[in-house]
């Protein structure tokens, strides 16, 4: 059974100050407590404190705001509140269907991006995507300092990320499409069309010229080694290349380069060599 | 001529919806008794191991806890069918279910606190996993209860079956086909999770308990003899029961134990299973591995089925075991079959045991069969539905194994299947070249299979009987007393319907009571789709005896000759006069000779108990089925997608089409997780995935449409000509998919469940010999 | 023992205030506490969707919600469909009507759900497709009914309002 302390702070300074007198405590964030409280469930821990950023009243972390280098998105924004933004469906089609394909709708409306992205899952959908929008955190610590990383930095293993115990995600950012022209979308693997952690999942976001040229590519996978990867390398041999009229060679040789980035692993839910297998199989149809 | 009804064959909505949609129904969760206790388990921590010391001290300890008991401080008797089940394990531990310890506390957390207190120091050893590696020599023997009565010490049960000459007809075939087939351990999911509240009163050694069991009246005999109790001081309570599926049709360790620690403490004991205990502490279906021989001549006709099929049957026998009572009709009966020899045999492992699963056997049986005859109308060059035609059952057929079949839709079921899905516009493996032209990622296919099962219960205790009692109060109300039990099947929302035919009472003014063994007349249970059948023919019989009570008060009344009345709106009418029926029963009431408007009436159907050689008409009547299923694979994951269902039944005659579309529909999908999804993964005797995370029931995103057509027969045994319907629809459905899959790519696959990983392995396989064979 | 915190909120209609322990989960707050049985428990991780109650409009699941932060908010359950009068919502005559319910464990959560999302759809004066309504109930397991019938019930409450 669940036994822990809750505190509430309700504005940053409080959130602040509760994090300042917590260094020497067991704590940890409850947001959206979709991932939470089956953490807990499933190891009880002793003197633990919840920092409870459901009332958290300040909007740096609860706002969507759009500038004209791109879109700030507070960690507490939950899945739905992304799901019906237009700005986010139509010029990021990746991020809405990596969001949409989270769990289900009860849980969309509680979970947050932050929390997603905290979890620092290999299998998390909206974390992916962000990874191929190359989107960057901006973390904040208890004494109001702002640091911010690439997303792809920021995730460091398994359940593990650059936070360090004074600090906390405040927002995720998005850059602006330097093209309206864009090819974008998130394909998961999974055994039923619903209710599924990724066994395999691509996220890719290309930005072209009139011509069709690749200007801006971004491709990252998950549940295909332990973290989210941005595969460079691919995202590089693609720029330039118009992506309507590849050549067989030129598919083979991209889903080649994301495999030298895949180191999958066995567990029940699929094997290693069918996780590579599909992530190669899908990502040649995805440029074909 | 089938008469013309009013209600009967008209989409009815369950008695209980009301209740059910507003969150009324007091499922078994959801009892609260003054001064209750919450009771918990503690199970192993390794599914083979000795028990070296059991300390239960620091738990007793602890404030909260009422009481703490294992095999010690018990004087109880083992369980099963076959008696070699002990409720608490004291010196081994067998498999990853076993129970060690309990306790019983004021909260649920005082009791899951006592059990992480409580030590147990065990020897690990190891432990056997497979059925095989069980029946060699130097295997131990695993359940130390059982009575080596089949050559092996590690044979649990075993079953032998046989009609005509095999070598006769092995010498007529002109193709003979053996595969080895597998099907997976999968669990029933029911969405409440296993729960028993029981309350023993010190004062009058009575026990009440509630407890969401389908089978009642054995259940209270279970109970009786596992606590050494008189059954009759046992009273069996169902609350509402939230998911059954056969799950519920043995006893298992943690009643008798919630029961105990109810004894112990004088006082009311809760149990609730959590959803991960579900997965590892309840029934699955029965894992089976078939090793099928068929044959069949040169004009397509079937000639013998020569099959062995292993069991696991776990560390203790439960119905698991028995499964092949239905596997053999099947095998001996499903189409037409000149010779049959069945052997199966329910091996001990370190496995946890399989109980009943709706369908009880069969689906495994008619996926290993349909799956075979596809493979011989490939072999002889003759359609896969040809071939089912040719071989079909038939009406006034008596099978090998004596099943008297007085009414068949086969035929028609699977004609109607056949035309509905155009099957044979969309075989691809039947079109010439198609298949090799077809490319693409998304490959389509079709595949069909049948089923047969029993439509009029099913004879395998001493009587297969319902009783109902009847009252008609003062007001005109009826309440039909019925020894069946609802389950969410909507069995009682079809006994309301009868009555109201019958009598022409209005739905609003009866009642169904059904939940009391202290109250209701003996019934089997709820099991072998039988509810409807046996339940409302049992109902039928006691009207016929209530309307002579009425007609005689009510001719008495009208000053007319005793005669038939025709019941109608409440009222009793013949010729141009009308009486009311709470009239007539006031009358009776207080008229003289005062008497009561109740009867009562037991039916036992027609069918006969097997005989040594499980021959005999089993049943009341029996069901057929077909379904055509499309799918589309995706080549590129191997994952299957179900595009279509096309379902017809022989289902004797609709009685409620709301309640019988609902049963259809939700068979297929269970079905559909059978044969795609759903499967339990075990290492070394433990369970890997015991949550609906690792677990994938289908969603609504999976389902497909299911297009059903009834087939009505009118069978003379079963209520307006009725046959069982609940256990059909999942029947043949994995088959139908494992044939569509064949069809699509190309691939025969022989095991379930049809997995991504499991098809695309195949295709990139059939991939590299292409290129090799080049 | 953690020091119990007070809460205020409304739920099905009526204010309450309640102290409360910090770690209680709204499943258990509601069932426990509130006495309120209609919430079902069918997994306790978020997967079958059974424990669903709306808060402020939206479908969540109570069994990965805290109770002490429904402080403030108003919390409806199955047993505040319905009045007096009219004992039955639109969305369960539906469920009724089309034989969605059998043994009736997940009833009480996909009605809510069905709820939220009928009311979302209204106040945007749209009527989803089918493959919306599906998609909508991806929360909800089902072993008895296929969905089938479900689905069908939910469609016909947004195309009657």
């Amino acid at each position: 059974m669940l036994d822990f302390d809750v505190i509430s702070p309700k504005t940053s300074h409080e959130l602040f100050e509760v994090i300042s007198n917590s260094q020497d405590k067991n704590y940890r964030f409850g947001a959206g407590y979709t991932d939470l409280i089956n953490d807990l469930n499933n190891n009880l821990q002793q003197n633990l404190t919840v920092i409870n950023l459901a009332k958290l009243n300040d909007n740096n972390f609860k706002a969507i705001n759009i500038n004209e280098n791109g879109v700030q998105i507070g960690a507490l924004v939950t899945a739905t509140q992304l799901l019906e933004n237009n700005i986010i469906q139509n010029n990021y089609p990746v991020l809405w269907e990596a969001t949409n394909s989270v769990a289900s709708g009860q849980i969309r409306a509680s979970a947050t991006i932050g929390g997603n992205v905290c979890q620092a899952s290999p299998s998390g959908d909206m974390s992916c995507a962000l990874v191929a929008l190359k989107a960057v955190c901006e973390i904040i610590d208890s004494k109001g300092n702002i640091r911010e990383e690439n997303i792809s930095d920021f995730f460091r293993g398994v359940k593990k990320t650059s936070l360090k115990k004074n600090e906390i995600l405040r927002s995720i950012f998005v850059p602006i499409n330097i093209s309206k022209n864009i090819k974008s979308g998130y394909i998961k693997v999974g055994t039923r069309n619903s209710m599924e952690i990724a066994i395999a999942s691509i996220a890719y976001h290309f930005q072209k010229d009139e011509q069709n040229n690749v200007i801006d590519a971004g491709y990252a996978i998950g549940a295909v080694a332990p973290t989210i990867v941005f595969t460079k390398d691919a995202c590089d041999f693609i720029l330039g290349k118009n992506i309507n009229s590849l050549n067989e060679t030129d598919v083979k040789q991209f889903a080649n380069l994301i495999k030298k980035y895949a180191k999958p692993i066995s567990d029940i839910r699929a094997s290693a060599w069918y996780r590579e297998e599909v992530l190669i199989n899908l990502s040649e149809t995805i440029l074909k | 001529m089938v008469k013309e009804l009013k209600i009967i064959g008209k989409s009815t909505p369950k008695l209980d919806a009301k209740e059910r949609v507003t969150g009324k129904s007091v499922y078994g969760h959801d009892i609260e008794l003054p001064g209750m206790l919450h009771g918990m388990i503690l199970r192993t921590k390794y599914p083979c191991a000795k028990i070296i010391s059991i300390d239960v001290s620091e738990a007793k300890a602890l404030d909260g806890v009422m009481c703490v008991i294992t095999a010690a401080d018990v004087d109880v008797n083992q369980i099963g069918y076959k008696r070699d089940h002990p409720i608490f394990k004291s010196k081994t531990v067998n498999c990853n279910r076993d129970e060690i310890a309990a306790v019983a506390a004021t909260t649920k957390e005082i009791a899951k606190k006592a059990l992480s207190l409580i030590k147990v120091e065990y020897e690990v050893k190891k432990g056997i996993y497979n059925p095989f590696d069980a029946l060699k020599e130097d295997a131990p023997k695993l359940n130390e209860f059982s009575h080596d009565k089949f050559g092996n010490k590690n044979i649990g049960e075993s079953f032998h079956y046989e009609h005509g000459n095999i070598e006769d007809q092995k010498k007529l075939s002109k193709v003979i086909i053996t595969k080895r087939y597998e099907t997976s351990r999968v669990t029933h999911c029911c969405m409440a999770t296993s729960n028993i509240t029981a309350s023993y009163s010190k004062l009058d050694g009575q026990l009440t308990i509630w407890a969401s069991t389908q089978v009642p009246f054995l259940y209270q005999r279970d109970v009786a003899h596992a606590l050494k109790m008189e059954p009759s001081k046992i009273r069996i309570i169902q609350p509402i029961i939230g998911g059954g599926f056969g799950s519920k049709l043995d006893m298992l360790p943690f009643e008798p134990i919630c029961a105990l620690l109810s004894i112990k403490t004088g006082k009311p004991v809760q149990l609730l299973y959590s959803r991960e205990e579900e997965f590892i502490a309840s029934p699955t279906r029965q894992p089976m591995i078939i090793d099928l021989t068929t044959g069949a001549n040169e004009n397509g006709k079937f000639t013998f089925r020569e099959v062995k099929i292993t069991m696991d049957n776990g560390a203790y026998t439960s119905w698991g075991a028995t499964t092949p009572f239905v596997m053999m009709q099947t095998y001996s009966s499903l189409y037409q079959v000149p010779a049959c020899s069945f052997d199966a045999k329910a091996i001990y492992t370190n496995n946890p045991f399989a109980g009943s699963f709706r369908g009880y056997g069969n689906p495994q049986a008619t996926y290993s069969i349909e799956t075979n005859i596809d493979l011989l109308a490939k072999e002889l060059g003759i359609g896969k539905d040809e071939i089912r035609l040719i071989n079909a059952n038939y009406k006034g057929e008596i099978t090998g194994q004596g099943l008297n079949f007085k009414t068949c839709g086969a035929i028609p079921a699977l004609k109607k299947v056949i035309e509905e899905s155009k099957y044979s516009q969309r075989i691809k493996s039947q079109i010439s070249n198609s298949k090799s032209q077809e490319s693409g990622r998304y490959k389509k296919g079709i595949g069909l299979a049948s089923m047969l099962h029993v439509g009029g219960g099913a004879k395998i205790y001493r009587s297969d009987g319902c009783g109902t009692r009847l009252k008609i109060d003062h007001y005109g109300y009826l309440t039909i007393i019925t020894g069946s039990n609802e389950i969410g099947q909507g069995s009682e929302t079809v006994l309301a319907m009868i009555a109201v035919e019958e009598l022409g009472i209005p739905i609003e003014k009866i009642k169904v009571i059904n939940t009391d063994t202290d109250v209701k007349p003996w019934d089997v249970g709820v099991h072998a789709s039988r509810t409807s059948f046996v339940a409302g023919n049992s109902l039928l019989g006691a009207i016929k005896l209530i309307k002579e009570k009425l007609n005689k008060q009510a001719a008495k009344l009208l000053c007319i000759e005793n005669s038939d009345f025709i019941y109608q709106n409440g009222s009793m009418f013949h010729d141009d006069k009308e009486i009311k029926i709470d009239k007539v029963v006031r009358e009776m009431h207080f008229g003289l000779p005062n008497e009561l408007c109740v009867v009562e009436y037991f039916y036992e159907p027609p069918s006969s108990f097997q005989d040594k050689e499980f021959k005999g008409d089993v049943s009341g009547n029996y069901a057929f089925a077909s379904q055509a299923i499309e799918v589309e694979v995706d080549t590129l994951t191997g994952k299957v997608k179900v595009l279509n269902v096309f379902v017809s039944q022989d289902v004797g005659r609709v009685l409620n089409p709301l309640a019988l579309q609902g049963q259809i529909e939700g068979g297929v999908a269970t079905g559909i997780g059978f044969a795609l999804t759903e499967e339990m993964i075990y290492k070394n005797g433990m369970l890997l995935n015991p949550n609906f995370h690792g677990y994938k029931l289908l969603t609504s995103m999976d389902m497909p449409d299911v297009n059903f057509y009834p087939v009505e027969t009118y069978d003379d045994a079963g209520p307006y000509g009725s046959k069982g319907v609940g256990e059909a629809p999942l029947i043949p459905t994995a088959a139908a998919i494992a044939n569509a899959v064949a069809d699509a790519i190309g691939i025969e696959f022989y095991s379930l469940p049809l997995s991504p990983e499991k098809i695309l392995k195949a295709l990139k396989e059939k991939t590299i010999n292409k290129v090799l064979s080049i | 023992m953690y020091n119990m915190v007070e809460i205020n909120f409304i739920i099905n209609g009526s204010k309450m205030t309640k102290r409360i322990k910090p770690s209680t989960l709204l499943v258990d707050f509601i069932r426990d506490d509130l006495k309120l049985k209609g919430t079902k428990v069918g997994c306790m991780e978020g997967e079958c969707g059974a424990c669903t109650i709306i808060i402020d409009g939206t479908a969540i699941n109570s069994c990965m919600y805290l109770a002490i932060n429904i402080n403030g908010k108003n919390v409806t359950t199955i047993e505040g469909l319905g009045t007096v009068e009219k004992p039955l919502d639109l969305v369960q005559e539906k469920m009724i009507a089309h034989g969605a319910i059998q043994c009736g464990f997940c009833t009480s959560g996909v009605v809510m759900t069905t709820k939220a999302f009928s009311e979302k759809c209204k106040n945007e004066d749209k009527i989803p497709t089918r493959d919306e309504v599906k998609k909508s109930l991806e929360g909800h397991l089902c072993r008895c009914t296929g969905y089938i019938k479900i689905i069908d019930a939910a469609e016909a409450v947004y195309k009657k309002q």
